[in-house]
């Protein structure tokens, strides 16, 4: 039976290139399907270019949604990146 | 999966810097884990293609998984066509992706890293096309 989980995050610092990388290759990892909304735009967390092209930015709320088996590990290892990337604005 | 080859990257460029810079850049965010080479500029360094040098460049990329080619521009193309025809034991699979050259390499780069094979990798590059910046 396929789960769902959804966790957010405030990013303290901006969204770029090398976590939405770091995101997608985890991403795809998992079984479930995931993806990145902030505000009313969406993207596939496999999707490097989708990720980028939400322009999230410092102070924004980003939401993790996954669904699928592994639900729980893949929005946790989602927001870990999440966390630890922007925190040094990298 | 993370033990298996990835799947290796070649950008074919008119410019060496334009090749070298898109190069450094997809393997930035891509983690460092794929294979990229690039085949940019001429024989003598000018503006221009290389046969010899996209052929040493598919070598280079090759960890046996196959290899996709990104040219930068449809005349790059016509280069990767002549090496194809002519050129005998070329890694396999080989794949032409037709795709925007940073957008391209960035995704390609960034599915061979989470082991994407060389289908997924290609479909990853052609995607771009359609992925909005603003």
């Amino acid at each position: 039976m396929p789960g769902s989980c959804e966790a957010a995050i405030t990013l303290t610092g901006d969204l770029h290139a090398r976590p939405a990388g770091a995101l997608a290759v985890a991403a795809a990892g998992f079984s479930a399907a995931t993806e990145l909304v902030v505000g009313a735009h969406k993207a596939d967390a496999r999707s490097v270019l989708g990720i980028m092209g939400l322009g999230a930015t410092s102070g924004q709320q980003v939401i993790i949604r996954a669904a699928g088996p592994d639900a729980t590990e893949a929005v946790t290892a989602l927001i870990d990146i999440l966390a630890g990337a922007t925190a040094v604005g990298t | 999966m993370d033990t298996e080859a990835k799947v290796g990257i070649v950008l074919v460029s008119h410019s060496a810097a334009l090749a070298q810079g898109t190069a450094e850049l997809a393997g930035q965010i891509g983690g460092g884990s794929v294979p990229i080479a690039t085949a940019g500029g001429t024989d003598d360094d000018g503006i221009g293609t290389s046969i010899a040098k996209v052929e040493r460049a598919l070598r280079l990329a090759d960890a046996g998984a196959g290899v996709l080619i990104l040219p930068d521009l449809g005349s790059s193309v016509l280069t990767v066509r002549a090496l194809l025809a002519e050129a005998a034991d070329l890694p396999e699979p080989l794949a032409v992706a037709d795709a925007p050259f940073v957008e391209g390499a960035v995704a390609a780069t960034v599915t061979a890293a989470a082991g994407g094979d060389i289908a997924a990798v290609l479909k990853a590059a052609q995607e771009a096309r359609h992925a909005r910046k603003l």
